[in-house]
C-alpha cells in the first residue's frame, strides 16, 4: 500500500499475527521480525482483514532499526 | 556548625558535587503525560502500574527509596518480596484516577523521615505487609464506592492486622560525593518469624533504545562470593561505578528493555527483559536471568528471616572506588564493609542531628521539632529528576508542530521549545510526580531554610529558555502546560533574595536581575492575554484552585459571557507589588530600575482601583456584604456577583505590601513623579487604600483594601462560623453548610455548598476538593499579609479574634494564632493525638507510627484530618517555615521594618547576620 507525499515514519504491532509492523515516510507498510537487525529482514506487509494494528510509539523504532 | 554547612559551601564555592548522587528516583513514572503515547491522551491507562515492571520507561525511571544521579543515568533502589505477594514489590501501588471514588491516590505506607539537603544522610521508611498486597480488593472496593463515601485505604484491608508486617528502613550516608553507604534494617513488626526477600536493585535508564547510539551503559558481575559481591556499573558518561554487597546475596542480571511479547505480543530478541528478575524469583523461572552475570539491570538478592521483634541489617556500597582501592589505601580489615562503615553511618547522621538543631528554634517541642525536620526531610526528598522533551514526544506521536496537516497532539503541542531534564523540586513524587510552577514557588520559601541555592536555582530554572514559552508565559504542568496558575514566582524571588541578603550580607543582584528580565515577559504575558477589557481587570480561569467556584472557572460558562476574577486581579495586583520591590531594590544600585519601579507602582494602583471601581454598581466588593465576589458578565449587558464566600474573595486581602520609601528618598524626581500621578488621578486612591498615607515610621502600604475593608473582610474571616477554624482558614466559609450558593441555568442547578472533606464532584478529577478544606499555602499568603498590615498598622490596629470572642489581637497575634492552628494540624495534642491522622488508630496510638509524618495535600475544614495526595510535602512543607517563623520573630521585630524578619531568620538559621544590610 502507497499513500502519496511523504509521511512521518510510524510502527505498529499486529497482535494476530505477532509482528511489527512499519510505515515508512513513502507509505509502504512492512513487516518487521524480532530478530537482530531486524529492519533488514523486512518483508512487505500482506493486509489481512483479521488484521488490527495496534500504534506503538514512534521511539521503537530504534529497536528496529529503522532507518528514517 | 554542622559539616553540612561546609558541603553545601563547598557546592557553591567549588562545584564540590555533593548533590550529583540523591533521590532523584521519581515514585511513579508510570501513568504520566510524559510516558503517555495513547491518541486521546488517557495517559493513567496507556501506562498502568501492571505494565511498568515489564515496559521500560521512555523519560524516567522510578523506584522505592532510590537515588540515582542527577541526570539519572544510573539507578538504585529497593525491590522487596513477601513470599505471597504475585510480584515483587519495585515501586508503590495506587488508583489511577478513575479507579478511585477521590482520584488517583497511592495505597502503600512510606515515610520521608530524614534528609540533609546534600543528601549526605536520608533515611526512608516503607511498611510492607507479610500477606499478599491487596492490590485487587484496593481496587474493587475503591471502585464501588461513592463520592460521598470515604476512600478505602490500605489500613482498612486488614493488611497491618496483628502487626504481620516489615519495617523496612533505608539510610543513605555519603563519605565523599561518589561514595553512598547504603543501610537496610528490616524489622519484623508481627507475632511470628517472617522471611523477606530483599533485593536492592541497581539499573541503567534505558536511553540506548531509542537514541541507537553504540554507547550502551553495562552492569556487570566483577567478584562474587562471601563476604562480598561486587558489581561494576560502566557508563560513557558516567565512568565506572561498584555496588558492593555485604554477605549472602545472589546476583541476577538482566536488560532494562521491554518484554515485548508481555507488552506488545511480539517475540522478545532477548529472553532478559525488565521483567526478568520478578519473573526469576516470584515464579521460579529459569532462563531469564543471564548467566554471565552482565545486563543493564541487576539485583543482590537477599533471603532474611526476622524472628518476631528483631531486626536485621544489610549493608551495600555503591562508589567510585574500584576494589583494589579497597585492598591497599585504607587499610581497613574487610573492604568496604570495615569497622568504618558503621562509623560513617552513624557520623552521617550525627551531622543531619548537628544540621537540624542549628536551625530548629530552641524554643520549639520535641514535637514540633520533629514535624520540622520530617517537613523539610519530605521537601528535600521530592526532589525528582524530570525529563520531558515536548519536540521529541510530539514527534514519536507522530505530530509535527509545522505542518498544518499534522495529527493533533490531544496535549502541549504549543510547547514544543521545552527540553526539560533537571532535578526538580516535586508537589508529591507518586500522586503528582511532575513540576507544577505555582505550587513550586511555595516548595522555595520553606526550601530556602535548608537550601538557599536549591531555591534560587529552582526558581531560575522555570525562567529559562527551555521552560518558559517565548511569549513569557511559565509552563503550569505537564497536564497543560498551557493552564494558568497564579503569578506567584516574583513573590518566591524577592523572598529568596532577601534571605540570602541577610544571610550573606549581601544579595545575589545578579540573579535577582536576571530573573526580573524574565518576569516582566512574564507580567507582559499577563497584561496582553488576561485582561479582556483592557480595563485592569483579569481573568484567568481555575488558577490552581480548582473546584472553588460555581462552574469551572476553565471552560466556557453555560451562561455565556464571562467572569471577572477577584482572586485574578488581586494575584496582579500582588504580581505588581513584587515587581515593584524587585525593581526597588535593583534601582538601589542601578538608576535603570527606578523607573521600572514606578511604573509597577501606578500599575498597581490601576489594578487595585479597577478591582474597587469597576463595574459600578456590580463591581467586585460587595458592600452588603463586606466580601470580594466573581462578577458574571453576560452577553446581554447585564451582571451579577457570585455570591460564593471563598478563598476567592480573600485573596484581595493578600495583595498587600508594605515600602519603606527607599526609591522615593534616593531617587527625588521618581517622587515627584509619584506624587503628580496620585494628584492627577484621585479617582484612583478613592476606592483603595491611599498610596501617599506613610504610618509613624514614614512606611507606606499598597494594597487594596483601606482600613475598612480590611476590617470587613477580616471580620468574617476570623468567624469561627465562616472562614476560621481551629486548624486554619477554610477555603470556603462554613456559612454554605447551611446556606448553599445556588443558581439556575435554563433546567440546570449549579451549586456550591461547604464541603469540609472531599469533592463530591469529577470536577477538575475529583481528587481535591476547595470547598472547605484548609490548603496551607493560601494560607501561607494570607500570614504575610497580616505582618504587612501590621508593619504598617502597628500594634494599635487591633481586631476580634475569633470575631464574636470579644478577644482583641493585633494582626501579628492574629497572624500567629492562624499559624498556631495550622501547626495544630501536625502537633500532637493533650490527649496525644495528631488531627492530620483523624480516625486512624494505627496512626494515633502505634509506637511505631504516631511518629511518622504525613504532610497531605490539603486538611479537613472541621478537624484538620489529611485529605488528597499524601506525600504532598511541597507546599504543605511550608509548616515548618512558620513553625520557624513564629519562634523567632516577635511583634516588636517588625517595628523596625519588615527586614527585620529576615534578618532574624538568618541569625536563626545559625548564620551571620549582616552588619550592613
Amino acid at each position: 500500500m502507497t499513500i502519496s507525499g511523504k509521511q512521518l515514519v510510524a510502527i505498529f504491532v499486529d497482535r494476530v499475527s505477532q509482528q511489527w509492523v512499519v510505515r515508512d515516510p513513502e507509505g509502504n507498510f512492512w513487516t518487521v521480525p524480532s530478530l537482530e537487525n531486524p529492519w533488514d529482514h523486512r518483508q512487505p506487509l500482506e493486509w489481512r482483514d483479521e488484521m488490527e494494528l495496534e500504534a506503538v510509539p514512534g521511539h521503537y523504532k530504534d529497536i528496529l532499526g529503522v532507518p528514517f | 556548625m554542622s559539616a553540612e554547612y561546609d558541603r553545601l559551601e563547598e557546592t557553591r564555592e567549588r562545584s564540590v558535587p555533593w548533590k550529583k548522587w540523591g533521590p532523584y528516583l521519581s515514585e511513579r513514572q508510570w501513568g504520566t503525560v510524559r510516558e503517555d503515547y495513547s491518541e486521546g491522551g488517557d495517559a493513567w491507562n496507556y501506562f498502568t502500574h501492571d505494565q511498568a515492571r515489564s515496559r521500560a520507561y521512555r523519560w524516567g525511571e522510578d523506584g522505592l527509596a532510590g537515588i540515582s544521579d542527577d541526570k539519572q543515568r544510573l539507578c538504585f533502589a529497593l525491590a522487596l518480596w513477601n513470599g505471597k505477594d504475585p510480584i515483587l514489590k519495585e515501586r508503590l501501588f495506587g488508583l489511577t484516577n478513575s479507579e478511585s471514588n477521590h482520584g488517583e491516590d497511592v495505597k502503600e505506607y512510606y515515610f520521608y523521615l530524614d534528609s540533609t539537603p546534600t543528601h549526605s544522610y536520608m533515611k526512608y521508611l516503607y511498611k510492607y505487609p507479610q500477606s499478599a498486597f491487596p492490590y485487587a480488593n484496593l481496587v474493587e472496593t475503591s471502585r464501588r464506592r461513592s463520592r460521598q463515601e470515604f476512600e478505602y485505604e490500605l489500613l482498612d484491608t486488614g493488611a497491618f492486622d496483628n502487626d504481620r508486617y516489615f519495617d523496612v528502613f533505608v539510610e543513605y550516608a555519603k563519605s565523599s560525593p561518589e561514595d553512598v553507604l547504603v543501610r537496610i534494617t528490616v524489622h519484623n513488626r508481627g507475632p511470628e518469624a517472617a522471611e523477606l526477600h530483599v533485593l536492592p536493585t541497581l539499573w541503567f535508564r534505558n536511553e540506548w533504545s531509542w537514541h541507537a547510539t553504540g554507547d550502551r551503559p553495562a552492569l556487570k558481575l566483577v567478584s562474587a562470593g562471601q563476604p562480598v559481591n561486587v558489581v561494576r556499573a560502566s557508563d560513557p558518561v558516567l565512568g565506572e561505578r561498584y555496588l558492593y554487597c555485604d554477605g549472602d546475596a545472589t546476583l541476577l542480571f538482566t536488560e532494562n528493555e521491554t518484554n515485548t511479547l508481555r507488552i506488545f505480543g511480539v517475540a522478545n530478541r532477548s529472553p532478559y527483559v525488565k521483567d526478568s528478575i520478578n519473573d526469576h524469583v516470584v515464579n521460579g523461572r529459569e532462563g531469564v536471568v543471564n548467566p554471565e552475570k552482565k545486563g543493564t539491570k541487576a539485583a543482590a538478592h537477599y533471603r532474611v528471616t526476622v524472628k518476631p521483634g528483631e531486626s536485621q541489617i544489610i549493608r551495600l556500597r555503591f562508589t567510585d572506588a574500584a576494589p583494589v582501592s579497597f585492598a591497599k589505601a585504607n587499610g581497613e580489615p574487610a573492604g568496604p564493609f570495615g569497622l568504618r562503615f558503621d562509623e560513617i553511618v552513624r557520623s552521617r547522621r550525627e551531622d543531619a542531628d548537628a544540621f537540624y538543631a542549628s536551625i530548629t528554634p530552641p524554643s520549639l517541642s520535641a514535637d514540633a521539632a520533629n514535624v520540622l525536620r520530617q517537613a523539610l526531610a519530605g521537601m528535600l526528598w521530592s526532589k525528582q529528576f524530570y525529563h520531558y522533551d515536548v519536540d521529541k514526544w510530539l514527534e514519536e506521536r507522530g505530530s509535527d508542530p509545522f505542518k498544518l496537516a499534522r495529527k493533533a497532539s490531544p496535549r502541549n503541542d504549543r510547547w514544543h521549545h521545552m527540553y526539560n531534564g533537571d532535578v526538580v523540586s516535586m508537589p508529591d513524587k507518586w500522586e503528582y510526580p511532575w513540576y507544577a510552577a505555582w505550587d513550586l514557588a511555595f516548595h522555595v520559601l520553606a526550601l530556602t531554610l535548608v537550601d538557599p541555592d536549591f531555591g534560587k536555582q529552582q526558581l531560575k530554572l522555570m525562567l529559562r529558555e527551555r521552560y518558559m514559552h517565548p511569549n513569557g508565559q511559565i509552563p503550569a504542568y505537564e497536564w497543560n502546560f498551557g493552564d494558568v496558575n497564579p503569578p506567584v514566582h516574583a513573590w518566591a524571588t524577592i523572598f529568596t533574595y532577601r534571605l540570602e541578603k541577610a544571610q550573606n550580607g549581601e544579595g545575589d543582584r545578579e540573579w535577582l536581575k536576571s530573573c526580573f528580565q524574565k518576569l516582566l515577559m512574564n507580567f507582559t504575558w499577563w497584561v496582553n492575554r488576561k485582561d479582556r477589557s483592557g480595563r485592569n481587570v483579569f481573568e484567568g480561569g481555575f488558577l490552581g484552585l480548582d473546584n472553588i467556584g460555581v462552574f469551572d472557572r476553565s471552560a466556557p460558562l453555560p451562561t455565556g459571557g464571562y467572569l471577572e476574577q477577584a482572586d485574578g486581579t488581586a494575584w496582579m495586583a500582588l504580581f505588581c507589588q513584587n515587581m515593584l520591590e524587585i525593581a526597588a531594590e535593583l534601582a538601589m544600585t542601578d538608576p535603570d530600575y527606578a523607573d521600572m519601579a514606578l511604573k509597577f507602582c501606578e500599575h498597581f494602583l490601576w489594578i487595585a482601583a479597577a478591582i474597587g471601581n469597576v463595574g459600578g454598581d456590580t463591581g467586585m466588593w460587595d458592600e452588603e456584604d463586606g466580601f470580594y465576589y466573581d462578577v458574571l458578565r453576560l452577553p446581554d449587558g447585564r451582571s451579577q456577583r457570585l455570591k460564593v464566600r471563598s478563598m476567592v474573595g480573600l485573596l484581595p486581602l493578600c495583595a498587600t505590601t508594605v515600602f519603606e520609601g527607599g526609591v522615593i528618598a534616593k531617587y527625588p524626581e521618581i517622587g515627584q513623579r509619584f506624587q503628580w500621578f496620585l494628584q492627577a488621578r484621585p479617582e484612583l486612591r478613592a476606592a483603595i487604600h491611599d498610596p501617599a498615607k506613610t504610618n509613624w515610621a514614614g512606611r507606606r502600604l499598597a494594597s487594596i483594601l483601606d482600613e475598612t475593608k480590611l476590617r470587613r473582610v477580616l471580620a468574617k474571616m476570623l468567624d469561627e462560623n465562616e472562614f476560621l477554624s481551629n486548624y486554619g482558614i477554610r477555603s470556603l466559609s462554613r456559612f454554605h453548610a447551611d446556606h448553599p450558593f445556588v443558581m439556575h441555568v435554563g433546567s440546570q442547578e449549579y451549586r456550591v455548598a461547604y464541603l469540609p472533606a472531599e469533592s463530591d464532584t469529577g470536577m477538575f478529577g475529583g481528587n481535591s476538593n476547595w470547598r472547605g478544606p484548609i490548603w496551607m499555602p493560601v494560607n501561607g499568603l494570607i500570614i504575610r499579609a497580616l505582618l504587612q498590615y501590621h508593619t504598617y498598622y502597628g500594634d494599635d490596629f487591633k481586631v476580634e479574634c475569633p470575631t464574636g470572642s470579644g478577644r482583641q489581637m493585633n494582626l501579628f497575634q492574629v497572624a500567629e494564632e492562624i499559624a498556631r492552628r495550622l501547626s495544630n494540624i501536625f502537633l500532637r495534642d493533650k490527649n496525644g493525638r495528631r488531627p492530620v491522622y483523624g480516625g486512624s488508630e494505627k496512626f494515633q496510638q502505634d509506637p511505631n507510627w504516631r511518629d511518622c509524618l504525613l504532610f497531605y495535600e490539603y486538611f479537613h475544614g472541621d478537624n484538620g484530618a489529611g485529605l488528597g495526595a499524601s506525600h504532598q510535602t511541597g507546599w504543605t512543607g511550608i509548616v515548618a517555615r512558620l513553625l520557624h517563623l513564629f519562634a523567632t520573630l516577635k511583634s516588636e521585630d517588625l517595628c523596625a521594618g519588615k527586614i527585620a524578619y529576615f534578618e532574624k531568620q538568618a541569625r536563626a538559621t545559625g548564620v551571620a547576620a549582616p552588619t550592613g544590610g
